[in-house]
């Protein structure tokens, strides 16, 4: 009763403002007419979040399903942050169909307004599927792993010999093939990003998320019983990220670190190893590019199960909305794109092909153009990546990012970044 | 004699110094301008490789111009810019320069000075407090978006305050009351006293207003991105925000967009600055 | 003709200032009362559902460590480039009304970082400090210079420089205008009574100007208050989070980490304390406001 009579003094304003509005301007705002809400009738509205493959997807790919099935696709992006935007579609009750989230977005997004798509056929066909509250709601858009990027034609230039990454097994191998580079006149043979999602989110949770239990040491660490300086994984990762420090072609300047500037050298071989993901080759194939760049473990001193393996698993995830803005029609064609989008030839060719990404389904066996991307598909197929841990709490990137800068620096030592680890997850508790 | 000269001489000196000054300020203030110009005509590698440098490594090129072009739809975007940005920005003069007289001229009445009060307080509110809220308003009740009325609306209503904030100065330190009465007693009604006295006194701080408020509505990225969600009533930074990403920048393409955006507000700038100057005239009638 | 009827004042208010109140309200008024209801509430940003948790979320904001050091970082830098951005922009518009040769071409000159949007500018600054800066001083010194943006204080310094080079110009404007609208005839009166060019600027000029004063320091404190666009892109809260100002904090809490209801009444707070600082610097100005 309340709610309506308020309603109506907002309409009675509105609409006051806007009569005025029409005569102020001597009726000449026309402009409202061609801005019909409907949009393009009927299209398929997409939320793409993947900003790099946003002009093929919204021309090439969009066409080419219209052509294929006649349903017209909008691809959208924002560069506003991914949680940001949605929340105001959400808010406007003008969702999309089709949202494209991090994984860490499903538990919030798709948990509430995620339609169950656990009995399509895609979902047999790939290991990434994400299930809350047991119904699938995550279609895994590409598989990214994080490791250390290397540039074998560089190493080869300098060396003069063959280099097999598989002969990179532990710590020490890799600093003797960083004292024979710089030896042969590579100075600086590694580079470390200075971002705190890279030092936090990708290097720093490998240490989490290596191990057999992650749940419970997560557990352990927020009880602050975990002394993570005594912990053998997070010592033998922070040893090779010394050795990565000590050749770090930012030496002296760490905090300027430019991402592009990095992938440069690292692409036209003036560096040999970076740590990063198979996402920096969409920057690194656009400079003098030498080719023989790939992807391998994390170097470590500790072996155990993990090493050998790189770190990674779905990336971007879509999921369907079923939210009162999104009718049942709407719905199942939101569905058919995604079935088409695992197994369609076009779509498979889109996804490795122009993309250059690594295809989460099976039946995908389209070569990836991608060399870094060919490199993860190499450990997938042979079951090679440790899942990403997705129970990272939203400012965990930021905040032990920060501490990671700081040890990069130089300006906290093993034990402050531990004990900073430590306070944090028992502050969490 | 020698007096003058030494006077004529130091007027010269001083005249010198602050041509150098002002020279030396000049080029700190144009750089950016300077570096997208230099850089619209390479690559993006070289761009990120050496952006100071005049010509990149692979060349000269006019390629980012077409690209950016056929990708943002230039002329569609540029005429919905237009539209949004001329009507917004003489919507917003006209009813902040009509609600300062006023308030300004009656400022005893409580109503009066709590409104100005309170769009003063306003201009501190952060947009991203507003942006959810708004949109949960205008799109989850009354469905609105979608329209360009509404974001010359929204455009206005957000802007209202700093204008009439603005109007409000000028009214009040530079319109001579006296020049009013005289037109009350010569038989003008108050509306005609606004429009026929005061408003033409204001030139300057419209002009200012103008620009000011021209150049946010132009540039402005986050309320067009909220309420225009259809491809073809997107604005030009709604059109070019794909070229910004968080992996991946296309460096060439932005600078070459932002070269064919920032030229309409340069002229429009140009063009007021004559009615600012302009403002001379209309300041000597207290003298 | 009985000015004081209410009919009369009611009249007059619809007429003049009805549209634009009504605008104002229905925009800004509206939904800032909406956002208010929302800071009792723990909602995430996304769901439906939204529920009420009374003042949990002030008390939340209260003992957020990291939002009241980003509160007072942000009262430093404001003071910092608020003081700076009035000295250099007074500065510019005097020396572009002074007659010189050119003056239109400066004007235009000084306003050019306007027409740059915030995500740009972040661009070409970084690359300054980064790149160009770093080349320059190790040339000079013979050593390895690092950035500023890389050190805690130089992170601070450059957020302070580039607002001030960016709203310099912004402001010279309505300095321009303010000049401008302090006629030559004054000037020549009090010239002609014996005053020196710098007592006629500081005794007829400057008094005038008051209500550019105003306004200008008015409009840079708020927007130093509430900064984000520059923040985001020249620094992104690095090195160590120690350049996150209260803009930035406020919208990583409602959105990063989706604690929307305490990001909401984290902001609320910044805008009380930037309302009342800002209120109190009108209020103090215009008491003292040269009459037309």
């Amino acid at each position: 009763m309340k709610k309506s009579t308020v309603k109506k003094l907002l309409v009675a304003m509105l609409s006051f403002a806007m009569v005025f509005a029409m005569a102020a301007c001597g009726g000449g705002s026309s402009s409202g007419d061609e801005g019909s809400s409907e949009g393009a009738a009927g299209a398929l509205k997409i939320f793409n979040s993947k900003m790099e493959i946003q002009d093929v997807f919204e021309g090439e790919l969009a066409d080419a399903y219209e052509a294929e099935t006649g349903v017209p696709v909008e691809v959208y992006y924002s560069s506003d942050t991914v949680a940001a935007h949605l929340s105001t579609k959400y808010a406007s009750k003008d969702p999309y169909a089709v949202n494209m989230v991090d994984e860490k977005d499903l538990y919030s997004l798709a948990k509430e307004y995620g339609a169950d798509m656990s009995d399509m056929d895609w979902v047999k066909d790939t290991n990434y599927a994400v299930t809350v509250d047991d119904k699938v709601v995550g279609y895994p858009v590409c598989v990214e792993a994080r490791g250390v990027i290397y540039n074998a034609t560089a190493i080869e230039n300098a060396l003069g010999e063959k280099f097999d990454p598989a002969s990179i097994k532990t710590l020490d191998d890799f600093k003797a093939i960083c004292d024979k580079l710089v030896k042969a006149g590579m100075e600086t043979p590694t580079s470390i990003m200075k971002e705190d999602w890279s030092l936090g989110a990708h290097y720093l949770a490998q240490f989490i998320e290596e191990r057999e239990d992650v749940d419970g040491y997560v557990a352990s660490l927020k009880a602050g019983e975990a002394k993570v300086i005594e912990d053998a994984k997070f010592n033998a990762l922070m040893d090779t990220f010394d050795v990565l420090k000590e050749y770090n072609m930012w030496k002296g300047q760490e905090g300027s670190a430019e991402r592009e500037l990095s992938e440069q050298a690292l692409a036209e071989g003036k560096i040999a190893f970076m740590f990063g993901g198979n996402w920096d080759f969409a920057m690194m194939k656009d400079f003098d590019y030498t080719g023989g760049a790939g992807m391998m473990p994390v170097p470590q001193n500790v072996q155990d199960d993990y090493t050998g393996k790189l770190v990674g698993g779905g990336s971007k995830y879509f999921y369907v909305d079923a939210s009162e803005g999104t009718s049942a029609e709407t719905q199942q064609a939101a569905k058919d794109f995604l079935a088409w989008f695992a197994s369609s030839e076009t779509a498979q060719k889109f996804v490795s092909e122009t993309c250059g990404m690594v295809s989460p389904f099976g039946s995908n066996t389209v070569t990836c153009t991608d060399d870094l991307g060919a490199s993860v598909k190499g450990f997938a197929d042979a079951d090679m990546l440790i899942p990403n841990y997705p129970g990272f709490p939203d400012d965990h990137y930021s905040v032990i990012g920060a501490e990671m800068q700081k040890y990069l620096a130089g300006q906290c030592t093993r034990e402050e970044l531990a004990t900073a680890i430590e306070n944090y997850w028992k502050a969490q508790a | 004699m020698t007096q003058n000269e030494k006077a004529a001489a130091a007027k010269k000196r001083n005249h010198a110094i602050m041509i150098i000054i002002l020279i030396l300020l000049f080029i700190l203030f144009i750089m950016p301008f300077i570096l997208v110009i230099i850089n619209v005509f390479k690559t993006k590698a070289d761009i990120v490789s050496d952006p100071l440098a005049l010509i990149g490594a692979h060349g000269f090129t006019m390629q980012n111009f077409p690209e950016a072009m056929a990708k943002m739809n230039f002329w569609n975007v540029f005429k919905n810019s237009l539209i949004i940005t001329i009507i917004s920005t003489v919507l917003t003069i006209f009813v902040s320069a009509m609600a300062s007289f006023v308030i300004v001229r009656n400022g005893k009445w409580k109503f009066c000075s709590g409104l100005f009060a309170l769009m003063v307080a306003s201009m501190v509110i952060p947009f991203q407090v507003l942006m959810v809220p708004l949109v949960s308003v205008y799109g989850g009740i009354f469905g609105v978006l979608n329209h360009r009325l509404t974001l010359i609306l929204m455009h206005t209503g957000f802007s209202v305050s700093m204008a009439t904030f603005m109007f409000h100065g000028a009214i009040h330190t530079n319109i001579p009351l006296e020049l009013e009465e005289a037109a009350l007693i010569d038989g003008c009604s108050r509306w005609q006293t606004f429009w026929k006295v005061v408003f033409p006194l204001l030139k300057p701080t419209i002009a200012t207003v103008a620009i000011i408020d021209a150049m946010a509505f132009w540039n402005d990225y986050l309320l067009p991105s909220l309420v225009l969600t259809d491809k073809a009533l997107y604005t030009i930074p709604i059109a070019t925000q794909a070229f910004y990403g968080t992996y991946s920048t296309d460096i060439g393409l932005v600078m070459a967009a932002l070269l064919l955006a920032m030229l309409p507000i340069l002229i429009l700038y140009l063009f007021l600055q004559k009615y600012i100057v302009a403002g001379v005239t209309s300041g000597a009638v207290k003298g | 003709m009985n000015r004081n009827t209410f009919s009369y004042k009611l009249r007059q208010i619809l007429m003049f200032a009805g549209p634009g109140t009504i605008l104002f309200f229905a925009v800004v008024v509206v939904p800032f009362v909406y956002g208010l209801y929302l800071t009792f509430t723990s909602w995430d940003g996304v769901s439906a559902h939204k529920p009420f948790v009374g003042f949990a979320n002030y008390a939340a904001a209260f003992s957020d460590g990291a939002y009241w050091v980003a509160l007072g970082r942000t009262a430093i830098y404001s003071i910092f480039a608020v003081v700076f951005i009035n000295i250099l922009a007074f500065a510019l518009a005097y020396l572009v009304t002074s007659g010189v040769k050119g003056q239109n071409f400066f004007r235009a000159g000084f306003f050019v970082p306007n027409l740059i949007g915030g995500i740009v500018l972040g661009y070409i600054w970084k690359f300054v400090f980064n790149r160009a800066y770093v080349a320059i001083a190790s040339a000079i010194t013979g050593g390895m210079a690092i950035s500023p943006l890389s050190t805690t204080g130089g992170a601070m310094f450059c957020l302070i420089f580039v607002s001030v080079w960016q709203y310099a110009g912004y402001m010279m404007l309505i300095y321009v205008a303010g000049f401008m609208s302090v006629s030559d005839s004054l000037k020549e009166a009090a010239m002609i009574d014996g005053c020196t060019p710098s007592q006629a600027m500081r005794n007829v000029t400057i008094p005038l100007m008051r209500s550019s004063f105003v306004q200008c320091i008015f409009l840079s404190i708020t927007r130093c208050f509430v900064v984000y666009d520059v923040n985001l892109s020249l620094t992104k809260g690095e090195p160590f989070n120690t350049s996150v100002l209260a803009a930035m904090h406020v919208y990583n809490q409602a959105f990063t980490y989706k604690n929307y209801g305490l990001g909401q009444a984290e902001a609320l707070i910044l805008f009380i304390v930037c309302a009342a600082v800002g209120i109190t610097q009108v209020m103090i100005g215009k008491r003292g406001e040269v009459e037309a």
